[in-house]
């Protein structure tokens, strides 16, 4: 485990077994997930306050529209093995930072007011990006092929979902909900695929 | 033409004539019939000539002349026409013909066909002018805006003048084509060829569907007579939106006007079922294919985000923001200043929110119209309310500037001028850099940093000085404005050794805005030599070798310094004597001086130098004519006041000390200026209650003189404690106390009087109080000579306990009390006198009452105790008549003649006495059977009754045979005796009541019930005595009863007729059967209450 993501037990590297060190690392992972979980679901509930009637309203059920290279968790997400789901989880989280910073842009033109929820936006970007990061450590740990660094695929999706927020306030309106949505269910669902991982949780 | 118009009217009328006459409606038939005919005639002539010529213009220049061909006439057929237009002029025509415009009036023009002719009047007015269509050149859209523009061409060379046009456009919308709007354009011929612009916005995006153009004109050219007419409509042209299958909602994200309408449309192929702004559900506006509208109404301003519209699918939603909002404000409050001269900050409000952020906010740009610069206003979101500002950069050599500050956003823009000079709107930074230099003791210099060029302006800046315990200071300093922003000032008129807090803040002339004030810069300055000598007296020791030479420590303003010795020296005119340097804490030295005059002086040092010295003579001037006085103060000082005295030329000195303290006493002393006549006295060390000397001094070459010896206090309390005070004698009728004065500590004020307080009382029971509450019983005396020690109380009772008080006072109250209980002696010639009057008089009295007695025996024996009663004095008789007149049930005894038949003298000594009485039997005696019919139990006896001796009763027969009258002598003392045994009476007698009977029958063991049982019959039946015995309470002190107060035993001391019980004495005076048969003690005499 590199130190840049930090060991509560820095001497321990060397002289005790990896096993329990990893243990933490995951524990500590799935921590962190799960307070994003919890943050993520508040940046989409403050997002939607923000954006006005229909948005909010019980039954608005506003259209789906597709991200440039971030897709939804698939349905058959959860039959993959944990190395696998976790590196789609790593590769989805390396995607999001660039496309909340797009929607907090849009947002800061439309809500300049809102430093709320442009600050939860501001933060969930890097919190994306630390949660990916120590998703890829884990992997790392477990002996898994990482994905590595992709930039690519992600300032592509950053670019794509520029120019869809450029088209008109409500579709970017649209988008940015969109994005926080995935932002939420990849978030959760890289905390459910550590809890298979952490101590206590199915195998 | 004219003609043929002429022809008709002539039978037309011949018609009309008829039809006045007819009146059946074969008539009527006839005649429609006649005129049928006559007009297939005319019809029929006109259709062998060519007819029906009609002129048309489209230009004014040119004349297009049609008519109709005969019957007959062939096309191609040709035509001569020639028309008499001042030259006769003829053309071989076809059908038609164009002509030039003929001038105005009537043209005779004739067509031959062959060998018909016709002959027409042409005139200008008979003529229709119709411009030619016009042509749309472009029709052009700008789908942003939803605006039409439209282009065309005039065509106005043709005509040969200028002429107004009136141009009509028609828009149509949808494939149906349905009428939006029809407008009129005006514009002019000029004889050119002009290409007109006309610009229409739509209020419903372009996008939602196909909008139809057409344009028609109409020429009004005044100089034309003719028929005016509307061109025909232009061919229409269209606009649409060439969509793509995508579904898209227009507008988007348009700003608008909060208030205005709009028109929001959906372009799609799918059904639209729902239509939302924000969350209300709208109708739907149909339009071509699955297109929908909806129209809002009044809208209201948007949130931040702006108003979602939103256009529901079957399983999609699209959806457009709209922005309404105001256009900007006119700015508000424009201000522009400079701090530094170098850049102009120009601040405004907003005024009234726009409700539109973002990309759609306000933006401002800030023109300056002499420079022709302008900068512009970087966006950033400014909480509401809040001002804006913007910087704009100084021009050299400018001062003037002419600011337009511009406001815009999406729906509008205004703007705000001001003109200003800057030179006259300097608003200084705040000072920085505060610094103090020494100069000397009093000065320093004061430096600061002040950012700005103000070389070509004056400063107006602002010191505040603060010292400590002192009101602040403010100096205004004007300094010409320097370049590097450095400033300097002297600040001088300082006090030595004193801490100072500097702070600066500065403005321009002209004065418009203070900056803040700079931070406090605090600075000690240096010392200087002490001003003054201190302040100094002197006090002999109690044994008065050793003079005391005291002095107070120098204010802060006069040491100049920190204090650090003194140097005490006296001299005289042989020698100087110098003590050694006393230190700063100690204020007083001693010198053991002789009785010569010596000059004293004292010397405060600091680190700088000595004071000048105070000098003072160790000896007093003295005065012979002292008098010590009295003074009072106001609380917290005592003002004390003396005359001018010229021959004091130094000061005066007062000092003072605690009376109570021993000499030499010396708390303080004060020095006021010889001119003065008067001081207040004040010390934090002053106590009310408390007693102070003070002592007044002059001055005269260093010399003092006591001139007044003052006893005050600065407040008077009231004593602490009562006079101790004693009796000193003590007689039947007074006391002499005597009482101590009381200290002075305790007095607490000068002593104004005793008051003295006595009332009689026991110790245990008499309780002195209330003594202000003015109880009459309690005497007070007022000792106002406080040098009177003793009182003496007289006219006080003998052998009676009084309780004494006495309490001082002073005019800060009464104090407490002190009391003591004193009896007097015992008054031995009053108990005498009181014993012996009263036995002188009653010797007296006896004495006199016995001469009299015996002196009038005699009458006595004859008014009292005659010895043949007078029967007519006798009022037991009279009673007859009295009581029982008018009564005839009442029996009573009637006196014939009431001759005693028997008297008898009995011995009064047995005790039983042998009494016979003389008895009486009258004839209603003789007849009880009589009375006892009337009344057999409650008879009535009525009967003259001597006393009855019962034995005497048992033998009446002896009393009857006897004739000789008697007068029984009764002692009064043993009348009880007889009645020894009343209850027996009624039984043991046997007469009963038929036979003379005594006037009262008295039951004398009876009880008073008994007697109040037999009130009536008392009443009624036969004589009573005429007072209520029952009333009477006549004692004997000799009686054997006399002492049972209940018992209704009673004797009679007084003379009584033997025959009645009742006194004979009238009862003139009611005390007189008391006191006589009361009887007389010596212990009466002495009786307080008679009743007891």
């Amino acid at each position: 485990m590199s130190r840049r993501e930090g060991s509560l037990d820095p001497q321990a590297d060397s002289s005790v077994s990896p096993l329990p060190h990893l243990e933490a690392k995951i524990q500590q992972t799935h921590s962190l997930a799960r307070l994003l979980t919890k943050y993520a679901e508040q940046l989409l509930q403050e997002y939607v306050q923000h954006q006005g009637d229909p948005f909010g309203l019980p039954g608005f059920s506003p259209p789906r529209p597709p991200v440039a290279g971030l897709s939804a968790p698939a349905p058959g997400h959860a039959g993959l093995p944990v190395p696998e789901r976790l590196r789609l989880d790593a590769a989805a989280l390396a995607v999001l930072p660039p496309l909340l910073d797009v929607v907090r842009r849009r947002q800061a033109e439309l809500n300049p007011r809102a430093a709320r929820l442009l600050r939860r936006l501001e933060d969930a970007a890097r919190q994306a990006r630390a949660l990916g990061a120590a998703v890829e450590a884990v992997l790392g740990a477990l002996g898994a092929e990482t994905g590595g660094p992709r930039a690519e695929p992600a300032t592509a999706a950053a670019a794509a979902i520029a120019a869809a927020a450029t088209g008109g306030v409500f579709p970017a309106k649209v988008l940015g909900l969109r994005v926080c949505s995935l932002y939420l269910e990849w978030v959760s669902r890289t905390e459910a695929d550590l809890g298979q991982l952490a101590p206590g949780g199915p195998a | 033409m004219m003609d043929i118009f002429l022809c008709l009217k002539q039978p037309s009328r011949m018609v009309d004539s008829k039809r006045m006459r007819m009146t059946s409606n074969f008539q009527w038939i006839l005649l429609t019939f006649l005129l049928l005919y006559l007009m297939n005639q005319v019809s029929s002539q006109k259709k062998r000539t060519p007819h029906d010529l009609k002129c048309v213009t489209n230009n004014l220049q040119v004349w297009d002349c049609s008519w109709r061909a005969p019957s007959g006439a062939g096309r191609g057929a040709a035509y001569e026409v020639c028309i008499e237009n001042g030259s006769h002029s003829c053309y071989r025509l076809e059908k038609n013909t164009k002509i030039p415009a003929l001038s105005p009036g009537d043209h005779e023009v004739t067509i031959n066909f062959g060998s018909s002719i016709s002959k027409f009047t042409l005139n200008e007015k008979d003529v229709s002018f119709i411009p030619d269509t016009p042509e749309i050149l472009n029709l052009s859209a700008d789908f942003s805006t939803s605006t039409l523009h439209l282009k065309w061409n005039d065509k106005g060379s043709v005509f040969p003048r200028h002429s107004n046009v009136i141009w009509e456009i028609k828009i149509l919308r949808k494939k149906n084509m349905e009428i939006v709007k029809i407008m009129t354009h005006n514009t002019t011929l000029n004889g050119k060829d002009t290409v007109h612009h006309w610009s229409w916005t739509s209020d419903m995006p372009l996008e939602c569907a196909t909008h139809y153009v057409g344009i028609r004109c109409h020429i009004d050219d005044p100089k034309f007579s003719g028929h005016k007419e509307w061109s025909n409509w232009s061919l229409l042209k269209n606009i649409s939106w060439s969509s793509d299958s995508q579904t898209k909602v227009f507008p988007q994200d348009k700003v608008i006007l909060v208030g205005s309408d709009i028109t929001v449309c959906c372009v799609t192929q799918e059904k639209v079922v729902l239509a939302l702004i924000g969350s209300t559900n709208c109708p739907l506006i149909h339009l071509d294919g699955e297109n929908v509208a909806i129209k809002i109404h009044n809208i209201s301003a948007s949130e931040s985000s702006g108003t979602n519209v939103v256009f529901s699918v079957e399983d999609n939603m699209f959806g457009t923001v709209i922005f309404a909002g105001y256009p900007p404000d006119i700015p508000q409050k424009l201000n522009c200043e400079t701090y530094d001269l170098k850049e102009i900050v120009c601040t405004w409000n907003p005024g009234r929110p726009t409700s539109l952020v973002g990309p759609r906010n306000t933006s401002y740009t800030l023109f300056e119209s002499f420079s022709g610069k302008c900068v512009r206003y970087k966006r950033a979101e400014v909480p509401t309310n809040e001002s804006y500002q913007l910087f704009f950069q100084m021009l050299s050599n400018q001062e003037i500037y002419n600011f337009t500050l511009n406001a815009r956003n999406p729906l509008g823009q205004s703007e705000s001028t001001l003109l200003v000079n800057v030179t006259e709107k300097v608003h200084p930074h705040t000072p920085t850099s505060v610094k103090v230099k020494d100069i000397n003791s009093t000065a320093v210099t004061l430096s600061w940093h002040l950012p700005g060029n103000f070389a070509k302006i004056k400063l107006l800046c602002q010191i505040e000085i603060n010292k400590t315990n002192s009101v602040h200071e403010l100096r205004n300093i004007t300094m010409k404005g320097v370049e590097n922003s450095s400033y300097l000032i002297a600040v001088d008129k300082l006090n030595p050794y004193t801490i100072y807090t500097f702070r600066i803040r500065c403005s321009t002339k002209p004065f418009w805005k203070w900056s803040k004030w700079s931070n406090e810069k605090q600075y000690l300055t240096t010392e200087a030599i002490p001003s003054k000598g201190p302040d100094t007296w002197r006090e002999w020791s109690s044994d008065g070798k050793n003079l005391i030479i005291y002095w107070k420590p120098l204010s802060i303003n006069e040491a100049n310094g920190k204090i650090l010795s003194y140097n005490v020296s006296c001299s005289s005119d042989e020698e100087t004597q110098s003590l050694s340097e006393i230190l700063d804490p100690q204020h007083k030295a001693e010198i053991q001086l002789d009785k010569n005059d010596y000059i004293i002086s004292v010397v405060a040092k600091n680190s700088v130098g000595s004071s000048p010295p105070s000098k003072i003579a160790s000896m007093e001037i003295p005065n012979d004519d002292l008098k010590i006085e009295q003074a009072v103060g106001m609380g917290n000082g005592i003002l004390l006041t003396w005359n001018y005295d010229p021959n004091m030329t130094c000061d005066y000195v007062i000092k003072w000390c605690n009376s109570s303290r021993s000499e030499p006493c010396l708390m303080d002393w004060k020095k006021v200026p010889s001119n003065s006549t008067e001081t207040v006295i004040e010390s934090d060390q002053f106590r009310p209650g408390v007693r102070y000397n003070f002592f007044l001094y002059g001055c005269r070459n260093q010399g003092y003189q006591l001139l007044r010896s003052i006893i005050g206090y600065v407040e008077e309390l009231a004593p602490t404690v009562a006079p101790n005070f004693t009796v000193e004698d003590t007689s039947a009728d007074s006391i002499l106390v005597r009482w101590e004065d009381i200290p002075v500590e305790e007095l607490r004020g000068f002593l104004r009087g005793y008051l003295f307080y006595f009332e009689k009382g026991e110790r245990d029971t008499s309780k002195m109080r209330g003594l202000e509450s003015g109880r009459s019983d309690i005497k007070v005396k007022n000792i106002t000579d406080i040098s009177q020690k003793t009182l003496r109380i007289v006219d006080l009772q003998g052998k009676t306990s009084y309780h004494l008080v006495l309490r001082a006072y002073t005019d800060g109250g009464m104090g407490p009390e002190k009391s003591m209980f004193v009896v007097t002696k015992e008054n031995s010639v009053g108990l005498i006198i009181a014993i012996l009057i009263p036995v002188a008089v009653a010797v007296i009295v006896g004495v006199v009452t016995s001469i009299l007695c015996y002196r009038k025996r005699e009458w006595i024996k004859e008014t009292f105790y005659p010895d043949i009663p007078n029967p007519e004095n006798c009022k037991a008789l009279q009673f007859q008549k009295s009581v029982c007149e008018g009564s005839s049930a009442l029996k009573t005894l009637e006196m014939n003649r009431c001759t005693p038949n028997n008297v008898e003298v009995l011995e009064t000594r047995s005790m039983v006495p042998k009494t016979e009485d003389t008895e009486i039997i009258s004839a209603v005696a003789e007849r009880p059977e009589d009375s006892s019919d009337v009344e057999p139990e409650n008879h009535v006896v009525v009967s003259y009754c001597p006393p009855v001796i019962e034995e005497e009763i048992a033998n009446p027969g002896a009393d009857e045979a006897g004739g000789a009258s008697q007068v029984i002598y009764i002692d009064i003392q043993s009348m009880y005796q007889p009645q020894a045994k009343p209850e027996e009476e009624p039984e043991n007698d046997p007469v009963g009541g038929a036979g003379y009977k005594p006037q009262m029958h008295l039951p004398v063991t009876s009880t008073v019930e008994d007697l109040a049982a037999e009130d009536d019959l008392d009443k009624t039946a036969g004589y009573r005595p005429q007072a209520n015995v029952n009333t009477w309470n006549l004692v004997s002190p000799d009686s054997p009863r006399s002492t049972d107060s209940s018992s209704e035993i009673v004797s009679f001391g007084s003379p009584c007729s033997i025959n009645s019980r009742q006194f004979l004495i009238p009862p003139k005076d009611e005390e007189s059967p008391k006191s006589s048969g009361g009887g007389w003690s010596f212990t009466n005499f002495f009786q307080n209450k008679p009743n007891d």
